[in-house]
């Protein structure tokens, strides 16, 4: 078993969040209180060096082209985590005219991390299974 | 520069601010809304709950002589419009917010309560009885006269009532 040297960069993507989970990410990421760089990941700009995607909002009919081109530009092995209750069942807005969600509908969802929005630690713990899931992905690769 | 100082003194003396949750305890506040826990002997699949909640998460069936109700965390938005409506305060959010759950478990993730029906004591028929949360709304006082139709179906409490009324 080869031992991974790389750490996992973290890319986010809102489809049409209240930003209140937005909110919760930052929280997550930027203030030393609920540092999500201790699980040795960091946030990126782009999505073309992301290894675990978060997604937030329940994917309204504005956002969808922008979600599938980010899902294209991801490079593989990647992992899908959906962040609150939009993008894991659509929630409250299940059924609206301008909904395309849930998120699994396009792409293959890893973890769900359900709540409105979720706690940060909620969301560490969301993370840190992601990260797990990203080994095992990696190991199956090799 | 001196204040400058006292707080770089004084965050010396405090140590890391980091919430050591993964690996560590954390704080958790006590009215924080998280997973429900449903009081199965309170509850009188009345069906309020299903009818205030928003997203739908709340769901009674009927099977054989028994209700089960499900809540489905991932769709849930821990509002708790169910715990403010309960008639009888059968459920309670609890302040666990471990929702973080993988694809395979995500239809899993769940809490049933069930709630059995009774036998009617005369009749034999089966019915929901009602709880004591119930009797307590419904009556300044809770004695033997009270809890004797406890087991008795809709149908024999209104016989019952009525005998005792005219004899």
């Amino acid at each position: 078993m080869s031992i991974i040297t790389r750490s996992p960069f973290l890319y986010r993507i809102n489809t049409g969040s209240c930003n209140g989970c937005d909110v919760e990410l930052a929280t997550t990421a930027m203030i030393p209180r609920y540092d999500v760089e201790r699980l040795g990941c960091r946030y990126t700009g782009s999505p073309k060096h992301a290894d675990i995607l978060l997604v937030t909002g329940p994917i309204t009919a504005r956002s969808k082209p922008y979600l599938l081109e980010v899902l294209d530009e991801l490079p593989n092995p990647f992992v899908v985590v959906a962040v609150g209750t939009c993008p894991t069942s659509c929630g409250i807005f299940r059924d609206s005219y301008s909904i395309e969600g849930p998120l699994d509908k396009y792409v293959k969802v890893d973890v769900n991390v359900p709540g409105c929005p979720p706690r940060p630690q909620a969301i560490i713990d969301g993370v840190a299974k992601a990260v797990e899931i990203w080994k095992q992905k990696i190991r199956n690769q090799k | 520069m001196s204040g400058f100082l006292k707080i770089a003194i004084r965050n010396l003396l405090k140590g890391p601010t980091t919430d050591p949750y993964p690996f560590g305890p954390t704080v958790i506040p006590d009215k924080l809304r998280g997973k429900l826990k449903v009081d199965a002997k309170a509850c009188t699949a009345c069906g309020t709950c299903e009818e205030v909640c928003p997203s739908a998460a709340i769901h009674i069936t009927k099977n054989k002589n028994v209700y089960v109700h499900t809540t489905w965390y991932n769709t849930c938005c821990f509002c708790g419009n169910c715990e403010f409506f309960c008639p009888t305060g059968a459920i309670k959010l609890t302040n666990d917010f471990h929702t973080a759950n993988t694809e395979a478990e995500k239809y899993k993730f769940i809490t049933v309560a069930t709630i059995a029906e009774v036998k009617c004591e005369k009749c034999g028929k089966y019915f929901t009885a009602p709880s004591r949360e119930l009797l307590e709304r419904a009556y300044p006082k809770v004695n033997e006269s009270v809890e004797k139709f406890m087991n008795l179906c809709p149908k024999c409490r209104q016989k019952e009532a009525f005998e005792r009324l005219h004899k």
